[in-house]
C-alpha cells in the first residue's frame, strides 16, 4: 500500500481506525455519527469494489455499487458476528475495521490505481442557485419542524392513569395525569374488603406522577386488594383497580 | 346486387381502415429518433426553481397534516393536496419533456422521489406508524438487546430467518450511537436515493436513453408501493435495493470484456446472497429475472458462449441461494405465503364468479372508502397505464429488435424468429402482462396484498412498456402537438394515481377504531411504555392488533397472538361470557397479562378486524360487556385504568402472581 495510487486506501484504513476508536473511546453520539455514518455507508464497498477492480461507467453507478456492496458486507458481518458472539457496537467497529484493511490489501495488490469516474464542477451552477437550494432545505426542514411540533400537541384523550401493583408485602399505588387541568382525588384502598388506607385530597397536576407503598400483612393465602379513585369535582368513582397479593 | 356488393365494399373499406387505425396505435414502429437528440446543457436555473417549489410543496403537506392532526377537516385536504399536486405536477413534467439533460432529468428524479420519501415520512415524523415497521422494529430491540440473530418473532414468525435489515440497522446504530428511529429513517432515506438512482441505471442500460429512463421511472412511480409500501422500515424496502441494484449492474456490466464481466458477476453474487437473507419474496422476483433472461439468452440467436454462461450461471446462483436458505431454515415461507396466496386466488375466483352470476354480490364488509376525487385519480391512473401497455408492447418489443431489421411489423417477425438484440426487454415487456392480473387481484379483499406486492416487480415492465409508448408515439410528433402535451399531463396522472392508491387516508386524523396507522396515538402509547416502566419488559401479553404492536414496540413486552395453541386471542376478548374451555386456556396458558381496550366498543374496524386479518367482522363494534368480563374472574386483577385501557393481571388464575 506504498505507492502513491494506493492513497485513498490508506485513508480508507486511517478512517475506520478514526471509527473503531471513537466506538470503543466515546458515547458522544455526534462525533460517532460524523465518522460512523459515512464510514459505514461508504468504505466497505469503496474498497471492495477496488479490490475487484470493478468499472463503473457514471458517478452515480459507483456511488450506487459501493453502498449496495457496503450494505451487503454489513449482512455478511451480521452472520460473522453472530457466530463469534459480537454483535455488539464494537464488534461492527471491528468488523468494518477488518472488511477495509482485507479490503484494502486485496485491491493494493491489483496494482491499479482507483476506478473513480471523473467529476467535475457542474457546469453552470452558480452562487444565486446555491442560494436558492439552500433557502430549499430550510424551508424543507421547516416543514419537518413543524411536523414534529404538530405531532407533539396532538392530545385526542384526556385521561387519569391509576394502579395498584402487588408485591411481596407490599401495595405499589400510583396516579399519573394526562388531564388539562389540575384535579382533587381521594383514593381508598381495601384488603379483602376490610378498608385499609384512605389518601384524601390528592392534588394531581397535568403531567404530575403520585405513588406511594403500602405495606400489607402477609398471610398464608393470596388476599384481593382493591383501589378506588374518587373525583372530587363531581364526587364520582372514577377509577378502580384490583391486585392479588401474594401469599407468604 | 351491385348496391349490395357496393355496400359489402364499402364496409370492407371500413373495417380496413378500422384496422389501419388500430394497428398505427398498437404498431410496432418506433417514431420520432431512435438515437437521442443531444441534450442542451444542464439547466440548474430549472433545477433550484423545482427545488423551491418542491419544498413549499412539503411544507404544504406539512401543514395539511397539521390541520388533520388538529380536526380541520376541510382545510387538511386542501393544503394536503395542494402540497402533492405542487410535488408531483411540474416535476413530472420537466422531466418527461424531451429536450432536457441527462444530469437534470437524473436531480428532478432524486428530488421527486426525495419529496414523496418526506411525504410519507411527515405522517409520523418522530415514531413508527405501520403495522410492518413495528414488526422490524421489535425484531431489531431484540437484537440489540440479546446480541444474537434468529431471535422468535410471534408477530412475523418469518421474520427471524430474513434478519438483513435489522442486522443492518443495529450495525448503524451500534456505530453511530444515534436512536433507532433515526437510524431507519436515514436508511429509509439512503435506501430510496439507491433503488431511485439503480433504477434509473438499469432502464438507461436496457435502452440505451436518458429521456426513456426517466419516463420509465416516472411511471414505476406510479405503482401502488413505491411512495409508502416499499419505503417503510420492512425487509422489502432494503430487499428491492438489493434486487435491483443486482438488476441494473446486471445490464451495466452486460457489454464488459470478460474478466470485468465476471468481476462485476461477483459483486451480484454478493448482492443475490444478501437479498437471500433480506426477503422472500424480492428473492424470488430476482430468480424469476434472471431465470427468464437466462432462457431468452439460450434461445437468442447469436448469442455468445460466455454471455449463455454468465447468465445462466447468475440464474442457477439467483434460484438455489434462496432455495438452500429456505431448506436450511426448514421452509419457514411456505407457511407464511401459503395461505395469503389461497385466500387471495380464492377471493378472484369468488369476484369472477360473482361477475358472472346473476346473484347480487354480497357488500364487501370492512373496505373503507377514499375520498371520491382520490378514487377517480387512482383508476384514471390505472386506465391511463392500461392505454399506455396498449400502444408500447409492440413497440416495446420492437425495441429488442436487432439492429439492422426491417422497421414495423418486420421486427415482430424477427423476434419470432429468436433475433432479438437483449432478452431482457423481451422480458420486461412480458411482465408488463402481471399489471391486469395484480389490478385485477387488487380488487377483492383477500387478493389485495397479492395484487399490491405484485405491482413492485411488474411495473418494472410497465414501466419500460408505457415510457416507450410515450417516447416512441404520444410525444414523437411535432414539438406543438396537442399529443405531446396531453401526454405528459397524462404521466403526471399515472405518477399522482401512485400516490393516491399508496394510503387510504394519507392526512392524519383522530383517532380510529382498527385503522392500524390511524390508531396509533399517545394516550396508547403511554400505557405501553407504562407497562415497560412499572411491569419491567418481558411479560407476556395479549391483546388487540394494534395494542400488542406498541406493547410489543413501547413497553418491550413478550406479546402473543395466541392464549395457547390453536387458541386465538379474539374469540376470547369477543364473547360476553367465558366458556369453560376459555377459562380452562386461560387457566394453562403462559400469558402474564391481558389488555383491553374499550375504545373497541366505540366502532367498528376500520380494517375490518380487530384482532387477525381473517376474522369475520359483520360490521358491529365489541360490546362492552364482553370487554369488562374479566374483571368478575376470581384470580384475575385489573390493576391499570385509564378510563379507555385496563391492564388485567392473569398470573392469578395458574398460580404465578
Amino acid at each position: 500500500m506504498d505507492g502513491p495510487d494506493n492513497r485513498d486506501l490508506r485513508a480508507a484504513c486511517f478512517w475506520a481506525t478514526l471509527v473503531a476508536i471513537a466506538v470503543a473511546a466515546s458515547d458522544d453520539v455526534f462525533v460517532r455519527t460524523i465518522f460512523g455514518l459515512p464510514a459505514a455507508l461508504i468504505l466497505p464497498g469503496y474498497v471492495l469494489t477496488r479490490a475487484l477492480g470493478l468499472k463503473a461507467s457514471s458517478m452515480l453507478e459507483y456511488i450506487v455499487c459501493m453502498i449496495g456492496t457496503s450494505l451487503a458486507s454489513m449482512v455478511v458481518g451480521g452472520f460473522v458476528l453472530n457466530i463469534v458472539g459480537l454483535l455488539t457496537p464494537l464488534g461492527w467497529a471491528t468488523w468494518l475495521l477488518t472488511v477495509v484493511i482485507a479490503g484494502s490489501y486485496m485491491a493494493a495488490r491489483r496494482h491499479e490505481p482507483p476506478a473513480l469516474p471523473r467529476w467535475s464542477w457542474p457546469p453552470g451552477l452558480r452562487l444565486r442557485h446555491a442560494i436558492v437550494f439552500a433557502l430549499a432545505a430550510s424551508l424543507t426542514t421547516g416543514a419537518y419542524a413543524l411536523a414534529v411540533h404538530d405531532e407533539a400537541k396532538q392530545q385526542q384523550f384526556r385521561y387519569t392513569e391509576f394502579w395498584l401493583l402487588p408485591s411481596a408485602g407490599s401495595l405499589s399505588l400510583g396516579i399519573r395525569s394526562e388531564e388539562d387541568q389540575k384535579q382533587q382525588f381521594d383514593v381508598e384502598v381495601a384488603v379483602d374488603g376490610r378498608p385499609f388506607a384512605v389518601f384524601r385530597s390528592v392534588e394531581i397536576a397535568p403531567s404530575e406522577l403520585w405513588t406511594r407503598q403500602i405495606p400489607v400483612p402477609q398471610q398464608t393465602t393470596p388476599q384481593k386488594a382493591e383501589a378506588r379513585l374518587y373525583r372530587l369535582k363531581d364526587m364520582r368513582l372514577y377509577r378502580q383497580v384490583s391486585a392479588l397479593v401474594p401469599a407468604s | 346486387m351491385a348496391a349490395a356488393d357496393l355496400s359489402a365494399g364499402a364496409g370492407t373499406v371500413g373495417v380496413r381502415s378500422w384496422i389501419g387505425t388500430v394497428l398505427d396505435f398498437i404498431g410496432p414502429d418506433l417514431r420520432g429518433p431512435r438515437a437521442e437528440a443531444p441534450a442542451p446543457p444542464t439547466d440548474h436555473g430549472w433545477i433550484s426553481a423545482l427545488s423551491l417549489l418542491a419544498a413549499v410543496a412539503v411544507f404544504l403537506i406539512a401543514a395539511g397534516q397539521g390541520a388533520g392532526r388538529s380536526g380541520q377537516e376541510d382545510l387538511a385536504p386542501l393544503l394536503f393536496w395542494s402540497g402533492v399536486i405542487l410535488l408531483v405536477v411540474p416535476a413530472t413534467l420537466r422531466i418527461s419533456w424531451p429536450q432536457v439533460s441527462r444530469a437534470e432529468r437524473l436531480a428532478l428524479l432524486f428530488l421527486l422521489a426525495g419529496g414523496l420519501f418526506f411525504y410519507k415520512s411527515i405522517y409520523s415524523p418522530t415514531n413508527f406508524s405501520d403495522h410492518d415497521e413495528f414488526l422490524h422494529w421489535i425484531a431489531t430491540d431484540d437484537l440489540m438487546t440479546a446480541k444474537r440473530l434468529f431471535m422468535s418473532n410471534p408477530l412475523l414468525p418469518v421474520g427471524p430467518d430474513y434478519p438483513a435489515l435489522e442486522i443492518v440497522t443495529s450495525a448503524l446504530v451500534g456505530v453511530t450511537g444515534l436512536p433507532l428511529f433515526v437510524v431507519a429513517t436515514l436508511l429509509l432515506a439512503i435506501l430510496r436515493g439507491v433503488f431511485v438512482g439503480a433504477l434509473f441505471l438499469f432502464y438507461e442500460g436496457i435502452t440505451g436513453s436518458a429521456r426513456l429512463s426517466a419516463v420509465a421511472c416516472l411511471v414505476y412511480m406510479g405503482c401502488s408501493t413505491f411512495v409508502q409500501f416499499d419505503t417503510m422500515f420492512s425487509y422489502e424496502s432494503l430487499g428491492i435495493v438489493f434486487c435491483m441494484l443486482t438488476l441494473a449492474l446486471d445490464v451495466a456490466s452486460k457489454d464488459f470484456a470478460e474478466g470485468p464481466r465476471l468481476r462485476a458477476a461477483g459483486i451480484i453474487v454478493l448482492l443475490l446472497a444478501a437479498l437471500t437473507v433480506t426477503h422472500h419474496l424480492t428473492a424470488a422476483y430476482a430468480a424469476i429475472y434472471f431465470v427468464a433472461v437466462a432462457v431468452l439468452e439460450i434461445a437468442r440467436r447469436g448469442a455468445s458462449r460466455r454471455e449463455v454462461g454468465i447468465a445462466v450461471g447468475l440464474a442457477v446462483i439467483a434460484t438455489a441461494l434462496p432455495l438452500a436458505w429456505m431448506w436450511a431454515r426448514g421452509n419457514p415461507v411456505a407457511g407464511y405465503l401459503g395461505p395469503v396466496v389461497q385466500v387471495g386466488w380464492n377471493s378472484l375466483v369468488a369476484r369472477f364468479h360473482d361477475l358472472m352470476s346473476s346473484a347480487k354480490p354480497p357488500a364487501d364488509v370492512g373496505i373503507p372508502a377514499q375520498p371520491l376525487a382520490t378514487r377517480l385519480t387512482t383508476m384514471l391512473g390505472v386506465v391511463l397505464v392500461a392505454i399506455g401497455l396498449a400502444t408500447g408492447f409492440f413497440r416495446s418489443l420492437a425495441l429488442a429488435a436487432q439492429p439492422g431489421t426491417a422497421e414495423g411489423w418486420r421486427q415482430i417477425r424477427a423476434l419470432l424468429d429468436r433475433r432479438w438484440r437483449d432478452g431482457r426487454i423481451v422480458f420486461l415487456t412480458f411482465l408488463a402482462f402481471g399489471f391486469p392480473i395484480s389490478a385485477a387481484f387488487r380488487l377483492t379483499i383477500g387478493g389485495w396484498e397479492i395484487g399490491n406486492r405484485m405491482g413492485t416487480f411488474v411495473f418494472l415492465g410497465v414501466g419500460l412498456v408505457v415510457a416507450v409508448s410515450l417516447v416512441h408515439f404520444w410525444q414523437a410528433g411535432p414539438t406543438r402537438d396537442w399529443r405531446r402535451t396531453m401526454s405528459a399531463f397524462a404521466l403526471m396522472i399515472v405518477v399522482m394515481g401512485g400516490v393516491t392508491a399508496a394510503a387510504l387516508k394519507p392526512i392524519r386524523g383522530p383517532y380510529r377504531v382498527g385503522g392500524d396507522s390511524e390508531s396509533i396515538e399517545p394516550m396508547a402509547i403511554q400505557t405501553a411504555r407504562w407497562t415497560r416502566e412499572w411491569l419491567r419488559p418481558g411479560n407476556r401479553f395479549v391483546s388487540d392488533r394494534i395494542n400488542r404492536l406498541l406493547l410489543g414496540g413501547y413497553g418491550r413486552q413478550d406479546v402473543r397472538t395466541d392464549f395457547a395453541e390453536g387458541v386465538s386471542t379474539g374469540p376470547i376478548y369477543e364473547s360476553e361470557k367465558l366458556t369453560p374451555d376459555d377459562l380452562w386456556t386461560l387457566t394453562k396458558s403462559e400469558v402474564d397479562y391481558m389488555l383491553v381496550d374499550m375504545r373497541l366498543s366505540t366502532s367498528p374496524p376500520v380494517l375490518g378486524y380487530y384482532f387477525e386479518p381473517w376474522e369475520r367482522n359483520d360490521g358491529t363494534p365489541l360490546s362492552p360487556k364482553a370487554l369488562l368480563k374479566f374483571d368478575q374472574i376470581n384470580g384475575v386483577g385489573r390493576i391499570y385504568d385509564n378510563g379507555w385501557m385496563k391492564i388485567y393481571d392473569i398470573r392469578g388464575l395458574h398460580g404465578r402472581s
